[in-house]
């Protein structure tokens, strides 16, 4: 390498050019912005407290818990009743009406459906595939609520839950 | 140890590498703006990622890759520059601050030599590299990006000699 020390040092004393002061300024302006991005990139890593698509899920799945242990319950009193019918032939039509009406107390009737639509977007218009005429995109963001009550006992069920719907409408030119 | 993103004063540290790092980029991009826009983009990067101002290997890595991008991003814009260059006489940025007629020879001589060869000495010359660290930036040996130097400072040396 020593062969090369005379050369080496007339490489040394040539300067590289110097950067332009306004990089300096531009690098640290970058840094800010990194710094800030990464501050509001952690923000928006906080899990929200109102997740509610996850709720959504959540309440749907209690309900349809809720609705088939309903159901199975009411199953297990119809074979009872079988049962009962069977070993007790010769039993009074009061006691077969009240086995009834005990049957009746367990059955939720839908009492009523609400659907509340608190956002509507207009998403702009566009064309579907081989139709020329224009579909103007609408997203509706909803709220439903399904209610059931039994009539015999008073207690009412409620399941609430977000949807989203897109529905296209054909917008006609005049 | 210094850590870029601790440390408060990183305006010292990139002052002290910005012209080696700047003429490095400048081996990929003639323009000194084009070259500025990626020593920046690799200085950001290197500081966002916490490395240590020790690691300056990565940020020559960092240089290397955003200009090969940058390359590869404009070629078509390149093209377009390189016929315009063709057809007027456009002036381009120095890469050195000459001092006398044999620094100017010297630098012209660099810039002829290929690119492979020119990459290492611009390391080790300016940005005092160890060959360790330029193998490490090429993906080659140690071995390799020394021969590479040896070779490119015998032709220097060749192009300088007076006939």
């Amino acid at each position: 390498m020593n062969d090369f020390s005379e050369i080496e040092n007339e490489l040394r004393k040539l300067r590289p050019a110097q950067p332009s002061p306004i990089l300096f300024e531009r690098i640290e302006e970058a840094m800010m912005n990194c710094r800030e991005g990464a501050w509001s990139a952690t923000q928006s890593r906080k899990p929200s407290p109102y997740n509610w698509l996850s709720l959504g899920f959540g309440l749907a799945a209690a309900a349809a818990l809720v609705l088939f242990a309903a159901i199975s319950m009411e199953h297990q009193h119809d074979g009872g009743k079988e049962i009962a019918q069977i070993s007790r032939e010769s039993e009074t039509a009061p006691l077969r009406s009240s086995a009834k009406e005990s049957t009746s107390s367990d059955k939720f009737l839908p009492a009523g459906a609400t659907r509340l639509v608190y956002n509507t977007r207009n998403e702009g218009l566009q064309f579907a595939r081989g139709s020329g005429q224009p579909l103007r995109r609408l997203r509706y963001q909803t709220r439903e609520t399904w209610q059931w009550r039994n009539p015999t006992t008073g207690a009412s069920l409620r399941v609430s839950y977000p949807s989203e719907e897109v529905v296209l409408i054909p917008v006609s030119g005049q | 140890m210094q850590n870029l993103a601790s440390h408060e004063d990183w305006k010292s540290c990139f002052s002290e590498v910005a012209p080696g790092l700047l003429l490095f980029a400048r081996q990929w991009v003639q323009s000194a703006a084009d070259a500025e826009d990626i020593v920046q983009e690799a200085f950001v990067k290197f500081w966002r990622r916490n490395h240590k101002i020790e690691n300056r290997a990565l940020l020559y890595t960092a240089v290397r890759s955003i200009a090969l991008d940058f390359i590869r991003r404009d070629s078509r814009r390149a093209r377009r520059e390189a016929s315009a260059i063709s057809e007027t006489d456009e002036f381009i940025e120095p890469q050195f601050e000459f001092e006398d007629d044999t620094q100017r020879a010297l630098a012209e001589a660099i810039d002829v030599l290929p690119c492979e060869q020119r990459e290492v000495v611009v390391m080790k010359i300016w940005n005092e590299l160890t060959f360790a660290e330029i193998a490490g930036v090429l993906g080659v040996s140690q071995n390799t990006a020394a021969s590479r130097y040896r070779y490119a400072l015998a032709a220097l040396r060749n192009t300088l000699q007076p006939r």
